[in-house]
């Protein structure tokens, strides 16, 4: 991607020859690309573990066992529980902490305002730091061409004192400007692909808790009406 | 209650410590690619650099071995199994191209000494042979000593005898000797004799010679003043001719000048509106300035003909004859550049 104008032109050569700021500018998008693609990998795991957790726990559940059992497994085993799991575990621990015969209208709705409290804190936790990649993917492009403007304006203000110019004069200082905006590029693309990506897994699995959580209701509410 | 889910416990995060070293991997996969595509695209010009390789041939001393066979052939044809070893040491190269010359240097010697050693190895061992059999021989000779001490006895006589003879040729010799210096004597003061008059002889000679060499001399300056003065007749002649070639070119131009100038003047006049009754003859004279192709750039009156009238309709008849018609010799323009117009009233 950077022009080799002479044979000394090698990529650490343009690097170590650029001028302080592009320097800096380059240190900061290493650092952002470095993080960025920490988080695609640390959510590409969480969301896929969130999805498989979410599959077996509504496999498990729609086959018919016990909920007391299952809440039960569900509490003792409670940092390795999935979302859905948490979602679960809420609504029925405060569905059976009404004592039986008391309003099932209102158990019904704390029931539901406990499961949705759960449900919005499980959509924070998998949608944390998806902001951080559409950030990355934003604007790290603008940091990449901001360094490479100024050191084309560097390479073009040392024309100015070079009575006969030359490409050769301009080459390598762009050469190394546009390695900044290269950098850019290679940490805005990936965090904007997996934005998008995780984005839409995320919204799948929040229909996903929805539908659980009014379907829980639904046999909730039947299990107290018999 | 104590059933009840606590509100905030963390989530157990799956393998985020792998995932910092995934992205460490992408970055560095990242940088290795960059760098190995840029130093990719660099390899020609860095195949200019030879000094790397001046270091190297020592520890590729195999192919040293391998490929010295090949030019041994030369002398003796005897090293036929390292033959085919050779192209063992082409793949190791190709990646240094110009050392190669450097390498084979040291090779040569060393396959070079083993030659002439087997050979020098082969050569005494056969020369002891061809010594015995010479030795054998004084020892056949040996077996009859009393031979010998007959030829002994024989030769000291024979070496006798020739002391005499030799005793006698030395007496001849001298008389012989002194004879000889006496004919040498003789000789000499003939030879001087004869000496003396060569040179007498040579002396005249070279009198003689000088003399024809000044005559020689003499005709030749004759000559060369006569080619001279023939050349400066034939440049005189040329020089006339040129002047008379100059002079109708000149004439040529002076007659163009003038009838293009005369062309202008009719030119001009043909658009005058000549002012009527004006007494006498009145001359006005403008100095046109001209611009190649016939365009007017400057009209003056140099000297009014006391009529402003008069003056007047020149000068727009002047403007009203552009373009003025010039030669078509771009050469010529420098005569018209600046045209002095004089028009009289009558003609």
């Amino acid at each position: 991607m950077s022009t080799t104008v002479t044979q000394d032109m090698s990529f650490l050569h343009l690097i170590t020859s650029a001028s302080v700021l592009v320097q800096l500018v380059m240190l900061i998008l290493i650092l952002i690309s470095l993080s960025s693609w920490w988080f695609i990998f640390r959510k590409l795991f969480v969301i896929r573990y969130e999805i498989k957790k979410t599959d077996d726990f509504e496999d498990i559940f729609w086959r018919g066992v016990d909920l007391n059992a299952l809440h039960q497994r569900i509490i003792s085993s409670r940092y390795e529980s999935g979302s859905l799991e948490r979602i679960f575990a809420a609504g029925f621990g405060e569905f059976t902490k009404h004592p039986a015969g008391s309003d099932l209208d209102a158990v019904m709705e704390s029931t539901r305002r406990a499961m949705r409290a759960t449900y919005q804190r499980e959509m924070d936790y998998l949608e944390s730091h998806l902001s951080f990649l559409a950030t990355v993917g934003s604007v790290s492009p603008y940091i990449g061409l901001f360094g490479t403007v100024w050191g084309i304006m560097n390479s073009f203000r040392s024309l100015s004192s070079v009575t006969q110019a030359t490409i050769a004069h301009v080459a390598p200082g762009i050469a190394e400007a546009l390695i900044a905006t290269a950098m850019g590029l290679f940490a805005a693309i990936p965090a904007v692909v997996a934005y998008n990506r995780y984005a839409s897994r995320t919204d799948q699995l929040a229909t996903r808790f929805e539908s659980f959580m009014e379907e829980l209701s639904n046999v909730l509410q039947r299990r107290a009406a018999e | 209650m104590s059933s009840s889910v606590p509100r905030n416990f963390p989530h157990s995060e799956p393998r985020s410590l792998l995932a910092g070293v995934l992205a460490v991997l992408v970055h560095l996969l990242f940088i290795a690619l960059l760098v190995f595509g840029v130093s990719w695209k660099d390899h020609p010009p860095e195949g200019m650099m030879v000094d790397i390789w001046t270091e190297l041939p020592k520890p590729v001393q195999e192919p040293v071995k391998t490929q010295a066979p090949p030019k041994q052939p030369k002398p003796v044809p005897e090293p036929v199994k390292p033959e085919p070893e050779p192209p063992k040491p082409e793949p190791v190269k190709p990646e240094p191209p110009k050392p190669e010359p450097p390498k084979p240097e040291p090779p040569k010697p060393e396959p070079a000494k083993p030659e002439p050693q087997k050979a020098a190895v082969a050569a005494p061992v056969k020369k002891p042979d061809i010594a015995m059999k010479q030795k054998p021989e004084p020892v056949k000779e040996n077996k009859p000593d009393l031979e010998e001490q007959k030829k002994k006895e024989q030769e000291k006589i024979k070496e006798q005898e020739k002391q005499k003879e030799l005793e006698k040729k030395k007496e001849l010799e001298k008389k012989k000797g002194l004879e000889k210096q006496k004919e040498l004597e003789k000789q000499k003061e003939l030879e001087k004799q004869q000496e003396i008059a060569k040179q007498k002889e040579a002396e005249k000679q070279k009198a003689l010679e000088k003399q024809k060499e000044l005559q020689k001399q003499k005709e030749k300056e004759l000559a060369a003043q006569r080619q001279r003065e023939q050349e400066a007749k034939a440049q005189r002649e040329a020089e006339a001719q040129r002047a008379a070639q100059q002079a109708a070119a000149r004439n040529q131009i002076t007659g163009e000048i003038g009838k293009y100038k005369a062309l202008i003047l009719a030119k001009i006049r043909s658009r005058i509106v000549m002012p009527p009754d004006l007494p006498g003859n009145p001359v006005a004279e403008f100095s046109v300035t001209l611009l190649p192709g016939g365009d007017i750039l400057d009209v003056r009156l140099s000297k009014s003909s006391g009529h402003a009238a008069f003056d007047s309709a020149v000068e727009r008849a002047i403007f009203l004859s552009k373009p003025l018609p010039l030669p078509p010799d771009p050469a010529l323009f420098n005569e018209f550049r600046n045209l002095n117009i004089t028009v009289h009233y009558r003609e």
